[in-house]
């Protein structure tokens, strides 16, 4: 009863006329990024945090949560027909997307992607419904010593995870931490490495941060060297997967869905490792399984499922806990804390009014995204024509702006060019910018949690292990850790699919 | 790989030390109650730490030649040097000439950097994009903009 009351009050704040509009917005723009090459949600997200200052802070979530389940919709339009993956979680659907356009069957393609991410979305806003309350009521019982751990844990997952090299990964993180920890000391109010800069008496920016690493450095390696992109020049017709197509992408659906989900709580790339380990499944579960990689649907329709209910499923470590399980995450924890709301165990019984709003949002958003990818799929293979010399003067433009209009700040342009050219060398050097993100923004909430917990114990770090769930995190954080001196863990790691920077 | 990272390992070593200074000075506490310096000091120390084990794995690799001159190679250098200028440039100049008219600099130079367009199709597109950008964000969206020469 109490979850059809909730369902109530979520339904009429995600039908508000301003709600639905922003909900719109979100979506298309989530579409718009996933179909262009060159800029991921993260920076979407960064680039359209200022322009929702105006907003409430329910129609601010509902519109940046729009762009990233919307980005896992669009990154398969550009796999499927232009065999360049928009996002690093539709990789896997080239595979087989691409060879089904080039069969002529770039409609069913189309058809089974957008209505497998609709069927996937969907189950996994009902998980999220379902499993966030019990979870955040199991929260309420943690302490700084469960906080810290579990942090600690997100991030050495999310290293784990990352592209290339461990030390550098984690050299990320340290750094990342190092920035975040920039300004006034929470517990002294004494300026730590501000260089007597007052626009760093607050700290550094994560939009500067985030626009700088993820959009100004995009720009510079695209424009570096020219980047061809052919559409393939096919006529889109047959929209609606034949009976054979939903008989063959049903159970790869099903599963997809679950796994993602599953995955999705996860922290680290998600949505990116469950697409890769449905198209794993699916071929090996197959009667067919040298059909895989020559235009199976199945290899469409599963990883398209597992990478949009891998959405849903990262909600649930930001809603409950409060703490961000990936990059994009940790953007939205960015915008919670802009609005003025902090996420955690008690933001349902705070806010209910934002939490159920953004989940019921979630239904209609993927609603509007079926109609946005399936009807109007011929917008988007017009937009992916627009070439990149008036794309990218675009992209900066909005980088700018975004970046100027959070505090009205030229400081803050200077801070993401300056994090522009440190996130083109980090890609020329082999250093990953998620780690560095994430440690940004987890960084204060790890040192005020660990400083709190040593104030309790009175210095006894054995606070950390004597509490089950503080003492199970830091070991499993210990083994990932080391993972890379023990051989058959290393191995084990190099086998993952990585996400790259964006 | 390997010039790569005695290179940066180099880097974050020495950026390692900085952080466990300025940490030290900022005072470390003790295990009761520990200071403002404290988290900084020992992420420095990990970053050093680190930073010694990619050194050490480097240098025990053998050299390849010409691998930094692979990494750099076909890259359109002034292009990026040139963007990234203009876009120094552009934040210097923003608040005196204003957002419209530093603007549509901007996108000019940006529309003809990458690949040559006609000067028509540069000036009509720099002027396009500037204007609707500032009836979004400005007008429809109430972000501030700096209005410089152009007053309010």
């Amino acid at each position: 009863m109490d979850l059809l009351n909730y369902l109530g009050i979520g339904f009429s704040v995600a039908l508000r006329p301003e709600n639905l509009l922003y909900c719109f917005v979100g979506v298309f723009i989530g579409t718009l990024i996933g179909v262009l090459p060159g800029i991921g949600p993260v920076g979407a997200m960064s680039l359209l945090l200022p322009s929702t200052f105006k907003a409430t802070p329910e129609a601010a979530i509902i519109m940046l949560a729009g762009i990233y389940y919307g980005a896992m919709y669009g990154g398969s339009t550009t796999s499927i027909l232009v065999n360049i993956p928009g996002e690093a979680a539709s990789v896997v659907t080239c595979l087989d997307g691409y060879k089904m356009a080039r069969q002529g069957r770039a409609g069913p393609a189309l058809g089974i992607a957008a209505f497998g991410s609709f069927i996937a979305g969907t189950i996994s806003v009902l998980g999220l419904m379902l499993l966030a309350p019990p979870l955040a009521r199991f929260a309420l019982e943690f302490g700084p010593p469960e906080y810290f751990t579990l942090m600690m844990l997100g991030l050495t997952i999310l290293i784990y995870l990352a592209h290339g090299s461990m030390p550098k990964a984690l050299i990320m993180a340290a750094f990342g931490i190092v920035l975040g920890l920039i300004g006034l000391d929470t517990m002294t109010a004494r300026p730590r490495f501000t260089f007597g800069r007052m626009e760093l008496l607050d700290g550094v920016g994560l939009v500067p941060i985030v626009m700088g690493i993820f959009g100004v450095s995009e720009v510079l390696l695209n424009i570096e060297q020219v980047v061809r992109r052919d559409v393939l020049k096919t006529t889109i017709k047959g929209l609606l997967p034949t009976a054979r197509d939903w008989k063959d992408s049903t159970g790869p659906i099903a599963r997809g869905s679950l796994l993602g989900f599953l995955l999705g709580v996860l922290p680290g790339g998600g949505a990116v490792i469950s697409s890769f380990l449905s198209y794993a499944l699916e071929k090996k579960l197959s009667k067919h399984p040298e059909r895989f990689g020559k235009g199976a649907v199945e290899g469409v329709a599963g990883p398209e499922a597992a990478n949009n209910a891998a959405t849903g499923g990262a909600f649930i470590p930001l809603m409950t806990l409060g703490i961000p399980p990936n990059v994009i995450m940790a953007m939205l924890l960015g915008a919670f804390m802009i609005h003025g709301v902090t996420p955690g165990p008690l933001m349902m019984k705070q806010n209910p009014h934002l939490f159920w709003g953004v989940i019921v949002s979630m239904y209609i958003g993927n609603f509007m995204l079926l109609i946005l990818n399936l009807p109007l799929i011929g917008i988007w293979v017009q937009i992916l024509k627009v070439p990149y010399k008036i794309l990218f003067p675009l992209i900066l433009l909005f980088c700018l702006i975004g970046v100027y209009s959070v505090n009205n700040s030229v400081f803050d342009i200077y801070v993401m060019l300056i994090f522009g050219i440190v996130g083109y060398l980090m890609k020329k050097f082999d250093y990953e910018g998620a780690p560095l993100v994430l440690a940004f923004v987890l960084g204060p909430m790890m040192e005020n949690n660990l400083r709190k917990s040593l104030i309790t114990s009175q210095g006894d770090f054995s606070i950390f292990f004597t509490r089950p769930l503080a003492a199970v995190s830091l070991v499993i954080a210990v083994i990932l850790l080391i993972s890379p001196l023990i051989p058959w863990l290393r191995k084990k790691r190099e086998e993952i699919p990585k996400e790259e920077a964006s | 790989m390997r010039s790569r990272d005695i290179i940066s390992s180099l880097f974050w070593a020495v950026m390692g030390i900085g952080i466990c200074w300025g940490g030290y000075e900022l005072e470390l506490g003790n295990l009761h109650d520990p200071g403002g310096g404290f988290m900084f000091f020992w992420v420095g120390v990990i970053m050093v730490g680190l930073s010694c084990g990619i050194l050490a794995r480097a240098i025990r690799q053998t050299a390849t030649a010409g691998e930094m001159k692979a990494v750099w190679a076909g890259i359109s250098w002034k292009k990026i040097v040139s963007v990234l200028a203009v876009l120094f440039i552009y934040a210097y100049l923003l608040t005196p000439l204003g957002f419209i008219p530093a603007t549509i600099l901007l996108l000019i130079f940006l529309f003809k950097a990458v690949e040559p367009q006609r000067w028509s199709w540069a000036i009509l597109g720099a002027v396009v994009s500037t204007l609707a950008a500032y009836g979004v964000f400005r007008l429809w969206l109430q972000c501030q903009l700096p209005p410089g020469l152009l007053g309010s």
